[in-house]
């Protein structure tokens, strides 16, 4: 569980970035934090994991006050994934690499064994335990960046951006697997995202700043209803949300989509 | 009134024959004048951080060498000669643009290109290798990297930083390499540089420069 209290933030003597941000995410939500380029989303993630801390208002995770607290210290609650994968690469074989946090946390050596085989299996990389990591191919960098994140059994996991330049199949791979570690292990995800339709499809909430301010906190079912104007937040209906609101048919993916309008026009005819 | 890269070079090979030629009261002189000079040309945050930060490296060489038995007038005048020296490179830095210094090294002073190519490459790296480093700093903190302990412990966990940050570096400069490659360089036909012409301004900072280095034989007459 994370939850903002009257968060304000701003780098150095700059202008505020976080304006007075209250929200709570609870256990084994799927959040999408939404917003235009600059709107504060990696500010406030970084936020939640103590990599900066608020100018005033409080953050607790798990109910404890995290002000004093650094980044290693929440490690094992929350998993934070950055964008570039190849900027924390260690070790020279994958299996190494995703134990690095596990060794920090001086776990015993059967305890690090079992975690990290648990994490490898998670993000599909247990064929690859033994590749050197900087030949593996991008999306499975990527996912090997999640997996050193769930090797310490975070509750919570924070991707920001991990999907960006990847393609459509590797898209789709990395999120069926965030979406069984949110249903099957409860896992709570904040996923960082611009992709609209990965949004809708996949996170139950959507939380979406504007130039530093939350100006929408609800389903994401509600956000994307296909006629709201998201254009005042730099935003965008997916297509599929519009056509879904014009031939009033909720349908999650497209061939689902196609699927419910042949039977209704079949119905009409 | 601005003068070329060239002079300024010139003047600042100088700046640091002086520090150790000039009696003391004349080097404390050149730190003020270079001090103001600084703040002209830039007051920005880097700069003030810079100064900073060099009074507290000339503070800590004149303790070490307090501790290690100099005298007091020895230790101070040491410092400022050091402090006057960097300065007057970052004047330099600050009023002169890589290229420019690069290419006065290559046209005045017969420097191969590769070698000035070498230099601005060099220091492009520098801000980028700044960012990687604060997001590969970030990252382990993430995974549970942490600069607590006594020194030993903490210089080998901080491994964990160095070590993705030259592997990624080796990476870049391999990509480089091979672009440039791939851009004919190495082929020696470098036209496209306008030569740095001398004015009246460089001429009489270059007077000044020879009459101030000439000190020792004058000295005396005065
Ligand atoms: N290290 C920093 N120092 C100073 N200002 C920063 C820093 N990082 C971000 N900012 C500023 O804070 C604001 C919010 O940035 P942030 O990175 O949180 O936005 P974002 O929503 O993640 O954007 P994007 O979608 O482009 O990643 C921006 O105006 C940015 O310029
Ligand atoms: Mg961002």
């Amino acid at each position: 569980m994370i939850e903002a209290k009257a968060v304000n933030f701003a780098y150095h003597r700059g202008e505020p970035v976080i304006n007075d941000i209250t929200c709570k995410i609870e256990d084994g939500e799927f959040v999408a934090l939404l917003g235009h380029n600059g709107s504060g989303k990696t500010t406030l993630s970084r936020l939640f994991m103590a990599l900066v801390h608020p100018r005033s208002g409080d953050i607790f995770v798990d109910g404890d006050n995290i002000e004093k607290l650094e980044p290693a210290d929440l490690a094992h609650q929350v998993g934070y994934v950055f964008q570039n994968p190849d900027l924390q690469i260690l070790e020279d074989t994958v299996f190494a690499e995703v134990a690095y946090g596990p060794r920090c946390k001086k776990l015993s050596e059967t305890a690090i064994k079992e975690q990290v085989q648990a994490a490898l299996q998670a993000m599909g990389l247990e064929n690859l335990a033994d590749a050197y990591p900087r030949t593996l191919s991008f999306g499975q960098k990527r996912r090997l960046g999640v997996a050193a994140a769930l090797a310490l059994n975070p509750r919570t996991l924070i991707l920001d951006e991990i999907t960006n330049g990847q393609d459509e199949q590797e898209k789709d791979n990395m999120m069926d697997y965030l979406q069984k570690l949110n249903k099957e292990k409860r896992i709570t995800i904040i996923l960082i995202t611009h992709d609209m339709n990965i949004a809708r499809q996949y996170a139950k909430r959507a939380i979406v700043l504007n130039d530093g301010n939350l100006v929408f906190d609800g389903t994401t079912q509600d956000l994307y209803n296909g006629v709201r104007d998201l254009k005042e937040w730099g935003l965008t209906q997916p297509i599929m949300a519009i056509l879904s609101a014009a031939f009033i048919i909720s349908a999650p993916t497209v061939e689902d989509f196609c699927e419910k309008l042949c039977l209704k026009e079949g119905g009409e005819r | 009134m601005k003068i070329t890269a060239f002079t300024q070079l010139i003047t600042v090979l100088a700046v640091t024959t002086w520090v150790f030629l000039l009696p003391v009261p004349a080097v404390a002189i050149i730190l003020v004048l270079e001090l103001a000079l600084l703040l002209y040309i830039k007051h920005d945050r880097l700069t003030m951080a810079a100064i900073g930060a060099l009074t507290v490296f000339t503070g800590m060489m004149i303790l070490l060498q307090l501790i290690f038995g100099s005298p007091l007038s020895v230790s101070l005048t040491g410092g400022l000669r050091m402090f006057v020296m960097t300065t007057a490179f970052l004047c330099l830095l600050a009023a002169t643009k890589i290229q420019d210094i690069a290419q006065a090294l290559v046209e005045k002073f017969h420097l191969p290109c590769e070698y000035a190519f070498m230099l601005t490459t060099a220091l492009r790296f520098v801000p980028d290798f700044l960012t990687d480093s604060a997001t590969t700093l970030d990252a382990q903190s993430c995974r549970g990297y942490s600069n607590r302990g006594n020194v030993f412990k903490r210089f080998y966990s901080y491994l964990a930083v160095v070590k993705p940050l030259v592997m990624r570096a080796v990476a870049k400069s391999d990509t480089l390499a091979l672009s440039m490659e791939l851009k004919g360089f190495g082929a020696n036909t470098y036209q496209n540089m306008t030569p740095q012409r001398l004015c009246f301004a460089d001429y009489l900072v270059l007077f000044l420069v020879m009459l101030l280095s000439l000190y020792p034989l004058w000295s005396k007459y005065i």
